[in-house]
C-alpha cells in the first residue's frame, strides 16, 4: 500500500460570493491547487459537500466539477457526511491513494449557503439529524447544541463566561488569517453581550454560515506533508438517544484509532484544528481526545493552554468560528490549514516548528467524527 | 325523550391564557370593558383538536378508559372544513373501532353530541361513547362578539348506569326553529349576527321553550333541582333566563363561568356541567339547557350519583385560578388576526 | 411543503401517542422507536407506549427556528428524562421561563406542531408542559 502525501492545498476566503456559483467556487479553488501541484494529472476527483441539493438544487457535484475543469473521462463523485463532508472526502481520497489504484487525487470541499435565507439554512443544517424524529419536533441543529451546552454547564458547574474563551481564541487567530471570514478580535465581553440565538448560545458563540471552498491534491508521490492516519467513526444519530450525551463517542473512537495507526504520542502533536462549531462542541471534543479533563476544557481555554505560542495551539487560522463554517467545505479547510502549518507557509499564523498536526471534523453533533494526523516531511 | 344513560367520566379544559375585555376595549374604544371581565384564548399551538384531546383525556381517565365506540365532536371552529376531527382524535386516543363524527350547531353542538350518544347507549347500539364540545370561537376584531368569544373544550364519557356512574342522564328534549340570529358562510373567517335579535327571539325563546318542554315531559319543576345550568353567552343571560323560568340564584350561581372565560361556544354548557359535577353530591338533580344560534336548545335532566376521585384530581375551579394574561397584540398574533 | 405529509402519517403514533419500542430480549426501551436494540443488538423488539411524565434536564429558547416553525418563534425546546429513563427532546407548551428549571416535573400533551400554510395539513404531536 502507498503512503499518502499532500502535494498542494488552497482555500478561498470564506465569504458571501454573490456573483459566483457553486461550480465557480469549486473550479477556482481546484485550479489553484492543481497549479500549485505543478499541474499534475488528476486520476480521481472527490467533492465533499453537505447541502447542494437543498441549497442550490444541484447534485452530481463530481461530474459538475470534472466537467467544469475540462477533465473529460476522470473518475469523480460526491461524498456527504453533514458538516463532516469535507473531512470525509479527504478520507476517501486518502484511501484511494493508499490503495495504490490512484496516483493523484483531487479533493474539494465546497458549500454555497448564502443563496438561502436563514430559516432555510436552519432547515438545511437540521438535516444532519433525523428528519422524522428531530426536525419534526422543531429541534434545529443549533438548539441541539444549546441543550448540550446547558447540560454541560449544569453537569460540570461551568459558567457561561468560561465557554466564551473558544470564540475569543478563534477570532484572535483570524485577524491575520488570509482566508478567514471575520478577521476581527473579540473579547469575552463582546461574546457575552451578543444576541442570544438559542439560549445559551449567542451570535458570537456560534460558527457563522458562509460560502467557501478548499482543495488539496493527494498523491502517492512524496510531497511536503504526509497523512499518517485518517479515521472516521460514528455515534447515535439522535442525540437524545445517547446514554451519555456529554461523551463524544465518535470522536473518542476515531481519535483512538488515529493514534494507534499513526503510532505517535498525543504529547507530540504541535497544533489541532478542532471542530469548534460551538464552544460546547470544542470542549467535548478536546475532552474526548483526552486533551482536557472532563468539564475542564473551558477552563483550559481560559488559562491560555490553546493560544498561539502555548503548548497546544488550536484554531490556528480562526477555526469554524472566525475562519467561517461553509459546512461541507470545513473539513477540507482544516486539511488545507494543517498543510500550510506543516509546509511552513502559514505566514503570520505559523506555529513555530510545527511537525505534527491533527484535524478534527464533525458531522452532526459528533454523529460522524473525522480525524486526520498529518506530519511534516523533513 | 327518556334516557338510560350515565356519565362515567367528564373533563373540562380551558387554555391557560386570558385577555381582559378592558384590553380589547382599550384598543377599539379607548376605554371601557365588555360584559365579562376576561375571556380564555387558545395559544398559537392550540385548536379544537388539541383542546378536545385535553378534555377527553381527563374524562377517559375518570371513566377508566372504557372501550369507546363513538366519538362525536361538536364545534364551529374545526381545523378542517373537510376532514373529520373525530377521526384524528380517535387515532390520538387510540380508539380506532369507533364512529368518528363532527357536529355543528353554533353553541349547542356539544350538547347534541351528548344527547346523541346518550340515545345510542340507551338504545344499546353502543356500550360507551365520548361526547365533546370544543371551540376556539372568533369574533371579528372590534365587533361586540370579540369581548366574549373564548376558547375551551368539555368532554363526557357516556355509558349505561352501572352503580358506579358519576351521574345518570334521565331525560332530554330539543327545540329548534329557523331563526337567523347568528351565522357564518363557508370560507368566511368571522360570523355575522343581528345584534339584539340574538336575545329575545333567539336565546330566550328557544331556551325557555326547551326547558318548559322538559318540565312538561317529566312533570318536574325548578324546585326539584339543586343546580340549573344555562348556556352563558355573557354573564347576564343565564341568570335572567333562569329567573324567568323560576330558578333561584342559589341554583344558578354555581355554574357561572362567563365572567372568567367568556363564551366557549360548543364547550360552554359541558364545561359548566363539569364545574357543577365537581361540587355536586349524591342524589342532586341538575337541569342543563344549552342554546345554539340558528337556533335551538337542548335540555337535560341529570341525577348525580358519586365520584371516586384519584389522588391527583384537581377540581376545574381550582385549575381556572391558574392563568396568564396576554395583551391584545399577542392575542391578535396567536389567533391569526394579523395580516402578512 | 415543509413537512412530508406521508412521512407524518407513517409516524403519527410516535408523534401523538409516543409509541416507542422495547427490546424483548434485554428489556431496554427506546424513543423514538428503533429497529435494532442499542443495548444488546437484538432485532426482537415490540411497540411500547412511553410514560407521559418526566423531568426537565435542560431547555433552550430558539428565536430562529427552521422554516416550518418560523411562525411560532420563539419556540422552547426541552431535553426531558421520562420516568422510564428514556430521554426525549420536545417542544415545550405554555413555556414560562421562570418555571423551566432543571428537575422541573413535566407532562406530555398533544399540541399543534406546525401547519403547511393556509391550505395544507395541520400536524399534531407531543409537547411537554411544566406541571404546576
Ligand atoms: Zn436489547
Amino acid at each position: 500500500m502507498s503512503r499518502v502525501f499532500i502535494s498542494s492545498a488552497s482555500a478561498l476566503p470564506v465569504s458571501e460570493y454573490w456573483t459566483k456559483s457553486l461550480a465557480d467556487l469549486m473550479t477556482d479553488v481546484a485550479s489553484k491547487a492543481i497549479d500549485a501541484a505543478n499541474g499534475v494529472k488528476i486520476d480521481k476527483i472527490i467533492v465533499g459537500n453537505m447541502m447542494s441539493g437543498y441549497a442550490n438544487h444541484q447534485e452530481h457535484l463530481g461530474a459538475l466539477l470534472a466537467s467544469s475543469l475540462g477533465m473529460r473521462g476522470v473518475e469523480a463523485m460526491k461524498v456527504e457526511a453533514a458538516c463532516g463532508s469535507g473531512g470525509a472526502a479527504v478520507h476517501e481520497g486518502y484511501l484511494s491513494v493508499k490503495s495504490g489504484e490512484y496516483e493523484n487525487v483531487l479533493v474539494v470541499g465546497v458549500e454555497k449557503m448564502k443563496d438561502m435565507d436563514t430559516p432555510k439554512t436552519t432547515k438545511a443544517l437540521a438535516m444532519a439529524e433525523s428528519s422524522d424524529f428531530t426536525q419534526a419536533v422543531g429541534a434545529s441543529f443549533i438548539s441541539l447544541n444549546a441543550l448540550l451546552m446547558r447540560l454541560y454547564m449544569n453537569s460540570y458547574n461551568v459558567e457561561e463566561e468560561l465557554m466564551d474563551y473558544f470564540p475569543v481564541i478563534a477570532h484572535k487567530n483570524a485577524v491575520t488569517s488570509p482566508h478567514a471570514q471575520y478577521r476581527k478580535a473579540v473579547t469575552v465581553e463582546d461574546v457575552k453581550r451578543s444576541q442570544v440565538i438559542a439560549d445559551p448560545i449567542r451570535l458570537l458563540s456560534s460558527a457563522p454560515s458562509g460560502d467557501g471552498a478548499a482543495a488539496v491534491v493527494l498523491s502517492a508521490k512524496e510531497g511536503p506533508v504526509e497523512i499518517l492516519s485518517s479515521e472516521i467513526a460514528t455515534n447515535d444519530l439522535i442525540v437524545a438517544q445517547r446514554e451519555e450525551p456529554l461523551r463524544f463517542l465518535a470522536t473518542e473512537f476515531a481519535f483512538k484509532r488515529a493514534m494507534q495507526k499513526s503510532g505517535i504520542n498525543v504529547q507530540d502533536i504541535d497544533f489541532m484544528e478542532v471542530h469548534d462549531a460551538f464552544p460546547v462542541v470544542a470542549s467535548l471534543a478536546l475532552e474526548a481526545m483526552g486533551i482536557s479533563k472532563r468539564g475542564k476544557a473551558p477552563q483550559d481555554a481560559a488559562d491560555g493552554r490553546f493560544n498561539m505560542g502555548s503548548e497546544l495551539p488550536i484554531l490556528t487560522f480562526g477555526g469554524l468560528k472566525a475562519r467561517g463554517h461553509p459546512v461541507g467545505a470545513t473539513g477540507a479547510y482544516q486539511i488545507a490549514e494543517a498543510f500550510m502549518q506543516l509546509a511552513g507557509t502559514a505566514g503570520q499564523n505559523q506555529v513555530k516548528g510545527a511537525k505534527l498536526g491533527l484535524t478534527h471534523n464533525v458531522g452532526g453533533v459528533d454523529t460522524t467524527a473525522v480525524i486526520h494526523v498529518l506530519r511534516r516531511v523533513e | 325523550m327518556n334516557l338510560n344513560a350515565a356519565i362515567l367520566g367528564y373533563g373540562a379544559y380551558v387554555p391557560i391564557y386570558r385577555i381582559r375585555t378592558e384590553e380589547i376595549a382599550r384598543v377599539w374604544h379607548g376605554g371601557g370593558a365588555g360584559p365579562n371581565r376576561m375571556k380564555a384564548i387558545a395559544s398559537y399551538d392550540e385548536d379544537i383538536l388539541t383542546m378536545s384531546y385535553e378534555s377527553a383525556s381527563q374524562a377517559l381517565s375518570m371513566a377508566n378508559y372504557p372501550k369507546i365506540q363513538a366519538i362525536l365532536v361538536g364545534s364551529e371552529s374545526k381545523p378542517y372544513a373537510v376532514k373529520p376531527t373525530g377521526s384524528i382524535l380517535s387515532d390520538i386516543l387510540g380508539y380506532n373501532s369507533t364512529l368518528g363524527v363532527d357536529l355543528e350547531f353554533a353553541c349547542k353542538a356539544g350538547t347534541e353530541a351528548m344527547q346523541l350518544i346518550s340515545g345510542m347507549v340507551s338504545a344499546g347500539t353502543i356500550d360507551y361513547g365520548l361526547a365533546i364540545g370544543a371551540d376556539t370561537a372568533q369574533g371579528r376584531p372590534a365587533d361586540e362578539l370579540e369581548f366574549t368569544a373564548g376558547s375551551g373544550a368539555g368532554a363526557i364519557v357516556l355509558g349505561r348506569p352501572n352503580g358506579r356512574e358519576v351521574a345518570k342522564i334521565k331525560h332530554s328534549v330539543s327545540y329548534v326553529t329557523d331563526t337567523p340570529d347568528f351565522w357564518r358562510r363557508p370560507h368566511d373567517q368571522y360570523p355575522m349576527h343581528l345584534g339584539r335579535f340574538t336575545g329575545e327571539p333567539a336565546y330566550f325563546t328557544h331556551t325557555t321553550t326547551s326547558v318548559k318542554m322538559l318540565f312538561s315531559e317529566t312533570g318536574m319543576k325548578p324546585s326539584d333541582f339543586k343546580y340549573a345550568i344555562f348556556h352563558q353567552p355573557n354573564p347576564r343571560f343565564p341568570v335572567e333566563v333562569g329567573k324567568r323560568l323560576g330558578f333561584t340564584d342559589e341554583q344558578l350561581r354555581p355554574a357561572l363561568l362567563n365572567d372568567d372565560i367568556g363564551n366557549t361556544y360548543s364547550a360552554n354548557t359541558i364545561i359548566a356541567l363539569a364545574k357543577v359535577l365537581d361540587m355536586a353530591d349524591t342524589g342532586d338533580m341538575i337541569m342543563l339547557a344549552s342554546f345554539g344560534s340558528g337556533a335551538g336548545s337542548d335540555a337535560f335532566v341529570i341525577e348525580v350519583n358519586s365520584r371516586d376521585d384519584d389522588d391527583g384530581y384537581v377540581p376545574f375551579s381550582e385549575r381556572l385560578r391558574n392563568y396568564r394574561e396576554v395583551d391584545y397584540a399577542t392575542y391578535a398574533r396567536w389567533r391569526g388576526k394579523i395580516l402578512k | 411543503m415543509n413537512v412530508i405529509p406521508i412521512a407524518y402519517w407513517r409516524n403519527r403514533k410516535v408523534y401523538t401517542r409516543m409509541i416507542g419500542t422495547k427490546c424483548k430480549d434485554c428489556g431496554a426501551e427506546f424513543f423514538p422507536p428503533v429497529r435494532v436494540c442499542k443495548k444488546c443488538g437484538s432485532r426482537n423488539l415490540e411497540e411500547k407506549e412511553m410514560p407521559k411524565n418526566g423531568s426537565l434536564l435542560a431547555y433552550t429558547k430558539l428565536s430562529e427556528p427552521a422554516q416550518e416553525f418560523k411562525e411560532y418563534a420563539p419556540i422552547y425546546l426541552g431535553l426531558i428524562r421520562l420516568d422510564n429513563g428514556v430521554n426525549v427532546i420536545s417542544m415545550i407548551a405554555d413555556a414560562d421561563e421562570e418555571k423551566l428549571k432543571a428537575g422541573a416535573r413535566v407532562q406530555a400533551t398533544v399540541r399543534k406542531w406546525t401547519e403547511d400554510g393556509k391550505g395544507g395539513l395541520v400536524y399534531y404531536g407531543y409537547k411537554f408542559r411544566v406541571l404546576q
